[in-house]
């Protein structure tokens, strides 16, 4: 800890001492400290891209390789936060406290620790995914429908595990606690000496004492809530690790409702429920479904009571009918413990998924009495109205609307969902909690492979599982160059290539299907993320089916099949064979949401700085984009480039007055000192740009009508001072073997290109830049704008203001590289005095579409 | 213990399964039983064993390091029980030494985690064509 602290005391002295600035280094150890960057950065990716394809069920492994591969991790990150600092001269020095945290995060995680640190308190809007172990199963669950607009939770607080780590500290349990979980974590333990221990630990937290902070930290948070007219009320649940994420520990743990808002008394509610993981059905519940493992702490949720009018539950898939294509909704007046604890008449309806969602089925029971909020704390019994005794307690449209929202947390959580829910007597749907339907297996899997035999596979054995499952819907295929259209939910994604711009997309699909990509790409690890099962590297999958058409995907067997195969389906949905609850997935899961996930998606979001990263993925993002744009401004710097190093101009069939700089393998060893020609240059990507340029017709010579006005423009609005700063002087390019940056000046248009293009695809990028202009704004905007759209076509990200154009584009193979960075040298060509004919908005379409058709003599033509 | 009586299944069973890891039992089994391949897991090579006494396997799939028993010990009792059942050790960390003994007395395959399911399915296959090719297929006899 100290050595870096003391490295950026150091770095800032430095900085103020007189006359002691660091001398300027050469272009070549620049070079070399950017590619120690993406040396490094690639090994933390490949380590990260390696333990994420672990988690897609396709591999079996063990504890030993999720520790010695984090630990491996943790040093490649280490090596990129000191590779990125030694390149930029330490201006992110920043990066390594990130590091150190994140770092003391994973080893916590790995040491079964994680639950220990953090807050006592968070609200539910606080919480983020990497908060899981802290917050539990269920308010993860709550937490991502808070942020989901099409669903209505309420407001609420989580008490996390470590406060129930610090009651159990502060009443000095924790030796009986790990006596219990020995216990619970042997191959074939004293049953006896495991209840009475069980035992011991229930009445022991039921009677602790609150840790120190925890009172004052409820009442905050009750201060928190929204403010009501009248005394506020909250429903007390339990929040365990793994409740509700594989399994549902349906009615294992306590609740306590309609809690008075006072922290004395929610801490009595919350400890009951802490107490609750050791009574006698939670444990029988964790011994069958965790076999051999000991360990699990509690959370405890604490929400605002709804003053329900009706409510229930809506199973997404009727049991009793696996057909997948019924759900059930279980309803009754007043409050749901009713229905959930069974004992009172209930409606039940049965409605078709469709779509449309149809209700197929009424069975409207005599509803005598229905649990109530009691005035003062808990439930009471009261008897129904006579003439309300007899009517459904929804009415049809509220039926739809459930119905609808089912779907659509099945579709979220990407399982069958048994869902809680409250309408209250305004007639406000809530979601009160959602849990994984687990289903009984009624199919024989003996006859499986023969009953598949009898549908039609659209194909077999191709491509990589990235994410295993099963799934079914309709296809939908998209054009990587149009992620702006609207994607129907359920639906299966197929596309050309993968690619990280699809997560909208992706969190809404039943499955994803690639021609090509890896199952390391990021979009991969979105899809795991978003547990959507992923097929990548399907040749041709796009000539083989038609928009619109149901298709079955089993990315467990690399199987596509035409149609809805049911058997497939109940299949999947009726095994209990969950992998991701052993042990080893568990905390590959946990370590992956500090290492993989990517906030930085992109560098011109206002989050892209060391405040914004979250992850280890962040971290190498951050210094990636950070490591390029130091060359990109290395290639402004004439001065600094000019001085001490050998500059060669170039001589080609075109006037660009280019100057090269080989910083290695850029030149043929035999190239001349002067007027190199084209074919004396051996750098990869610069050839493909100079390839781009030298296109026949790119080149056009016919000079472009310069009007009166865009002559005075020319002539009155001075290069703009940040412009002028940058681009004046020569046309640079500094090249290496697989690596280019070209400042290029023509007239008054400026392009900076900067790439790096060799076989490794996630070494390679591209950077584009186009500023300025002959014209007024409105035409070099349209020009602009022009630009992105042939830019878009060829897959760049790209982005637009007044008249600069940046366009991004990274991981990409280097055949594909080199093609975009041919288009590039065909656009330089190409856009050159084209601001000029932008006389209208059409035009920048129409000379989009011209080069895209190929027509580069159009502008000769107009 | 220990078997999951309750997974099993109508058609005699051709593979037996053997890791300390439940879940590591179930997914085999899952994955087999997909393609039409009935397995018997355990937790307990001892109690694998008594299984085995008692019928006979095509192919046995067992983890290297267990309580009691490790994997080549498995392979040996195995053997002398019947001479046709082939033997498959998955494991997660093996010297190569371990490997090349295991691979020198017979064994017929030694995955090292991490490895894709597909590794072991395409091993499992091989065996069961190699039994077919032995004695034109069918269980072997005790």
């Amino acid at each position: 800890m100290i050595i870096p602290e003391l490295r950026q005391l150091w770095a800032a002295l430095r900085k103020l001492l007189p006359g002691r600035s660091a001398p300027p280094v050469s272009p070549r150890v620049v070079f070399e400290r950017f590619q120690k960057v993406l040396a490094s950065n690639n090994q933390a990716l490949e380590i990260i891209a390696d333990l994420g394809e672990k988690l897609g069920g396709d591999y079996l492994f063990d504890m030993r390789y999720v520790e010695s591969s984090t630990e491996q991790l943790i040093a490649a990150v280490q090596d990129s936060v000191t590779a990125v600092n030694a390149l930029c001269a330490d201006r992110h020095a920043g990066l390594q406290k990130v590091h150190d945290r994140l770092s003391e995060d994973l080893r916590l995680t790995l040491a079964g620790r994680e639950d220990r640190e953090g807050p006592l308190i968070f609200t539910l809007d606080e919480i983020r995914p990497r908060n899981w172990a802290l917050v539990g199963g269920k308010a993860a669950h709550l937490a991502e429908m808070r942020h989901d607009p099409q669903l209505r939770v309420p407001d609420g607080f989580v008490i996390t595990a470590r406060a129930y780590n610090d009651l159990i500290d502060h009443n000095d349990l924790r030796q009986q606690l790990t006596a219990f979980e020995e216990l619970m974590a042997a191959h074939e333990p004293d049953l006896a000496a495991l209840d009475e221990l069980r035992q011991q630990m229930e009445r022991a937290v039921q009677a602790a004492a609150p840790p120190p902070g925890l009172l004052d930290a409820l009442t905050a948070a009750v201060r928190h809530l929204p403010k009501e007219d009248k005394p506020l009320f909250l429903a007390v649940r339990s929040s365990a690790q793994e409740e509700d994420m594989d399994f549902s520990f349906a009615g294992q743990f306590t609740s306590v409702l309609n809690v008075p808002a006072q922290p004395a008394a929610l801490f009595a509610a919350a400890r009951e429920v802490m107490a609750s993981l050791f009574c006698a059905g939670a444990v029988a519940y964790r011994r069958r479904v965790f076999p051999d493992e000991g360990k699990m702490a509690i959370a405890v949720v604490c929400q605002q009571m709804i003053d329900s009018r009706t409510s229930g539950i809506v199973f997404s898939v009727d049991t009793m009918q696996l057909a997948h294509d019924t759900m059930v909704v279980v309803a009754a007046w007043g409050q749901g413990e009713a229905v959930v604890e069974g004992g009172t008449p209930t409606d039940t309806f049965q409605l078709r998924k469709g779509p449309p969602i149809s209700i197929v089925a009424r069975q409207v029971a005599d509803k005598e009495q229905g649990l109530f909020a009691a005035a003062d704390s808990g439930l009471t019994a009261r008897a129904i109205a006579e003439e309300l005794r007899s009517q459904p307690c929804l009415s049809d449209e509220e039926l739809l609307l459930l119905g609808t929202q089912a779907l659509h947390l099945e579709s979220l959580f990407k399982r069958p969902q048994d869902v809680e829910w409250a309408i209250d007597n305004a007639g406000q749907l809530f979601i009160l909690q959602t849990r994984p339907l687990v289903l009984n297996a009624p199919a024989r899997e003996q006859t499986l492979p023969v009953r598949l035999e009898e549908h039609e596979l659209i194909c077999a054995g191709q491509g990589k599982v990235a994410k295993q499952g099963i799934a079914a819907g309709p296809v939908h295929i998209v054009n990587l160059a149009d992620e702006t259209g609207d994607f129907p939910e359920g639906s299966v994604l197929i596309t050309r290539r993968d690619s990280s711009r699809l997560i909208s997309f992706i969190q809404r699909a039943s499955a994803v299907i690639t021609e090509t990509g890896t199952p390391v790409s990021h979009m991969a690890t979105i899809c795991r993320e978003f547990q959507v099962p992923c097929i990548v590297n399907v040749g041709s999958i796009l000539g083989k089916v038609t928009e619109g058409e149901l298709i079955t995907v089993d990315a467990e067997d690399r199987r596509i099949y035409r149609g809805k195969i049911e058997e497939l389906l109940v299949y999947h949905a009726s095994s209990n064979v969950n992998i991701m609850v052993s042990r080893e997935f568990r905390l590959l899961r946990r370590i992956l949401k500090t290492a993989s996930e990517l906030h930085l998606v992109d560098p011109m979001m206002q989050n892209f700085n060391i405040e914004g990263c979250r992850t280890y993925h962040d971290i190498l993002r951050f210094a990636h984009e950070s490591a390029v744009q130091e060359m990109v401004n290395l290639g402004r710097d004439e001065r600094r480039l000019i001085k001490g190093s050998i500059v060669r101009p170039m001589k080609l069939p075109i006037p660009t007055g280019i100057l090269v700089i080989d910083i290695g393998g850029g030149l043929a060893p035999d190239a001349p000192e002067r007027d190199v020609p084209y074919q004396a240059i051996a750098s990869v990507p610069f050839r493909a740009v100079l390839q781009g340029m030298l296109f026949p017709e790119i080149w056009h010579n016919n000079p472009m009508p310069v009007g009166i006005r865009d002559l005075m423009n020319s002539m009155f609005s001075p290069v703009r001072e940040e412009a002028a700063e940058q681009y004046s002087g020569h046309n640079i390019a500094i090249i290496g073997g697989n690596y280019v940056n070209l400042c290029f000046r023509l007239g008054y248009h400026y392009n900076i290109i900067d790439a790096h293009c060799g076989e490794a695809e996630q070494n390679n990028h591209l950077y584009y830049r186009f500023l300025g202009g002959v014209t007024d704004m409105t035409k070099r905007s349209r020009r602009a704008a022009m630009i992105a759209i042939i830019l878009k076509e060829f897959e760049f990200n790209v982005q637009t203001k007044g008249d600069l154009v940046t366009a991004r584009l990274s991981r990409l193979p280097q055949r594909e590289a080199l093609y975009a960075l041919d288009i590039l040298g065909r656009l330089v060509g190409y856009t050159r005095q084209l601001d000029v004919c932008m006389e209208s908005d059409a035009d920048a379409e129409k000379y989009a579409e011209a080069f895209l058709n190929g027509d580069y003599t159009f502008t000769d033509r107009v | 213990m220990d078997t999951d009586r309750s997974a099993q299944l109508e058609a005699p069973p051709q593979l037996l399964i053997i890791d300390d890891e439940p879940i590591i039992g179930k997914r085999l089994q899952h994955a087999f039983g997909k393609v039409g391949l009935n397995a018997l897991i355990f937790t307990s090579p001892q109690a694998a064993m008594e299984a085995m006494n008692k019928e006979s396997f095509n192919v046995v799939i067992t983890d290297f390091r267990m309580k009691g028993m490790d994997g080549l010990e498995v392979f040996r009792q195995v053997k002398q029980l019947n001479q046709k059942t082939k033997v498959i050790i998955i494991s997660g960390s093996a010297s190569p030494e371990t490997v090349d003994t295991a691979f020198q007395e017979g064994v017929f395959d030694f995955l090292v985690k991490p490895f894709r399911l597909d590794e072991l399915k395409s091993s499992v296959s091989r065996a069961m064509e190699e039994i077919k090719g032995e004695d034109g297929g069918g269980i072997p006899a005790c």
